[in-house]
């Protein structure tokens, strides 16, 4: 790898990459058949390495994931008694070994819709989750009582309400969203879950800084992404969006960060977030922020289970080293939702 | 007092709430469930209450300070209006009050079966009514509680005390739906909410 050219020796990484990425034939022939922009098959083969994996890769973004549920422990103070009564209306659900009072749907009625109107969720017994993925962040993250949280963008609010639950609805969780009716549904979950501790505002994560400087013991940054690794939830996103797209994600996801380090006290922690395993939007931000700023490091992600590591090289140009310390969920190999996590310590 | 997009938050004496608003409804004996939080009040289109304990407190007063107004923050209590009913409570108020009493208040009970249509924003009748818990009058709220003991909703009573449930028919109205549970999942209108404008 040594005498790859080098994230920092270029001036534009991801201008770089971008002008790199043309699809060969194979690659578009692939794309066809599965219904891709032949670009994103073309990222696929770069980063997995054999058409085998890619191969393995798509196929499991043919499969549905399995609804899950987290139960509430700010109502319910047995969970048995929601395992309960989700088996008399028909589920059968499954504990999810790596993710305390979390079950998996994996059987009866299981849809999502139905899932989410029985008088159990509506009284806030439980939080419903399309995947598992999205469990990773808090557990990761893994704030405590009476400690002062922000949530940068968090609406409709799983992760945010994960937390209160963890802080167990001590010490504060200031919940930002951009969005006027994602905000609607974040409240709507605030208050059916019993949350006490939160704190709502709506406001463009990037002004938070200007309020609260240098305040939270801890931030999450689950970015506005394309959702690349939702292709099984949602297969639009198979030809949603174009590498001009993930560009403009990109710089924003690049300001979100730098605003949830300055929002974070020195020592404190941000975990950024994805739901795309497009490294465009992932080690790609790390190492634009990371490279720009003296006093902020990357730390080893301790997740509830194994994950993958970081991509490293992405078109013949190397990563910085830190990169490898992010996590990756692939679909193919963990059988979730691909998703991506890194977590980063301000320093003095 | 802070003001962003014709909405204006400002802490307000929490005592004088509890004695004059909550303890009139609910009984002197809830004050003791509040210490300790303090009270904001956000007036837009209407006038939304919320108990904070400290660090939530603090927040919101560096938010205020620096021009802003947050969306909704602690607990979220309900809304205060001129007439009657002049305080509408939330799902959430009325959990946490009946837990910190340990017992239910100005509440009925309602069997699964009238549950359901409640939950479509239907009234609550006689026939699916298991329990009365005074004080009731008619034309204020009244909690709606399903027999798990979790709070489905607020209603306005159309009765004085419990015992004028023995007058009315299985199929006469006992409570008026405000809100449920079901609300959100609904698409919420906003009908209903100018219902109870300020
Ligand atoms: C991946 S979703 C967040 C999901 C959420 N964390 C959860 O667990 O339910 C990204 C969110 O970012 C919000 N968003 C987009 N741009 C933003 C900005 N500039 N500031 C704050 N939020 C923003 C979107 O409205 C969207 O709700």
């Amino acid at each position: 790898m040594g005498d790859l050219p080098r994230f920092s020796d270029v001036s534009d990484p991801l201008e770089w990459v971008v002008s790199r990425v043309r699809p060969g034939r194979r690659s578009k022939a692939v794309a066809s058949r599965w219904g891709y922009r032949p670009y994103m098959v073309e990222r696929y083969l770069n980063i997995l390495g054999s058409w085998a994996e890619v191969g393995r890769l798509l196929q499991s973004f043919e499969l549905s994931v399995s609804p899950s549920v987290r139960c509430n422990t700010l109502k319910v103070r047995d969970c048995g008694l929601l395992v309960e009564r989700l088996e008399r209306l028909g589920f059968e659900v499954k504990p999810i070994e790596w993710a305390e009072h979390c079950f998996e749907v994996v059987g009866g009625v299981n849809t999502v819709s139905t899932l989410g109107a029985t008088h159990e969720f509506l009284i806030g017994m439980y939080y419903l989750y399309r995947g598992r993925a999205s469990l990773l962040p808090p557990l990761t993250l893994s704030p405590v009582a009476g400690e002062r949280v922000c949530d940068l963008a968090a609406a409709p609010g799983g992760k945010a309400t994960h937390m209160a639950q963890l802080m167990r609805n001590e010490g504060v969780l200031l919940a930002c969203d951009v969005s006027r009716s994602r905000m609607r549904a974040l409240r709507s979950n605030v208050e059916r879950l019993g949350i006490r501790n939160a704190v709502l505002l709506r406001i463009d994560g990037r002004i938070v800084p200007d309020i609260f400087p240098s305040h939270f013991d801890r931030v999450l940054l689950d970015a506005p992404c394309s959702g690349e690794g939702l292709i099984m939830l949602d297969p639009s996103r198979k030809v949603k969006t174009s590498m001009r797209d993930l560009v403009r994600m990109h710089e924003l996801q690049v300001e979100l960060l730098n605003a949830a380090l300055d929002s974070v006290r020195p020592g404190g922690l941000v975990l950024y977030s994805t739901c795309s395993i497009a490294p465009e939007e992932d080690e790609f931000v790390i190492a634009e922020v990371v490279e720009r700023r003296e006093d902020v490091r990357v730390e080893r992600v301790d997740a509830p289970l194994r994950l993958s590591e970081g991509v490293e090289e992405y078109f013949g140009l190397e990563l910085p080293d830190y990169v490898r310390l992010c996590v990756r969920v692939w679909p193919h190999i963990h059988g979730m939702e691909g998703f991506f996590m890194c977590l980063l310590r301000r320093v003095d | 007092m802070r003001m962003c997009a014709g909405i204006r938050c400002s802490f307000e004496d929490t005592a004088q709430f509890m004695e004059g608003v909550v303890a009139r409804l609910f009984g002197e004996d809830t004050v003791k469930v509040f210490e300790g939080f303090s009270l904001l009040v956000c007036r837009g289109e209407f006038a939304e209450a919320y108990l904070l304990r400290g660090e939530v407190a603090d927040l919101v007063k560096g938010l205020l300070g620096s021009g802003r107004v947050p969306y909704a923050a602690g607990l979220y209590v309900g809304r205060l209006r001129k007439s009657r009913p002049t305080f509408v409570p939330s799902v959430d108020f009325l959990s946490f009050l009946y837990s910190g009493l340990g017992g239910f208040r100005r509440a009925l009970v309602v069997g699964e079966r009238g549950l359901k249509p409640f939950l479509y924003g239907k009234d609550v009748l006689k026939a699916s009514v298991l329990e009365c818990f005074e004080p009731l009058s008619k034309g204020e709220v009244v909690g709606i509680v399903g027999e798990d003991g979790f709070v489905y909703g607020v209603g306005l009573s159309v009765i004085d005390s419990c015992r004028g449930i023995e007058g009315l028919r299985n199929v006469d109205v006992v409570a008026e739906n405000v809100f449920d549970v079901g609300w959100y999942l609904r698409g919420g209108t906003e009908a209903r909410e100018r219902k109870f404008k300020v």
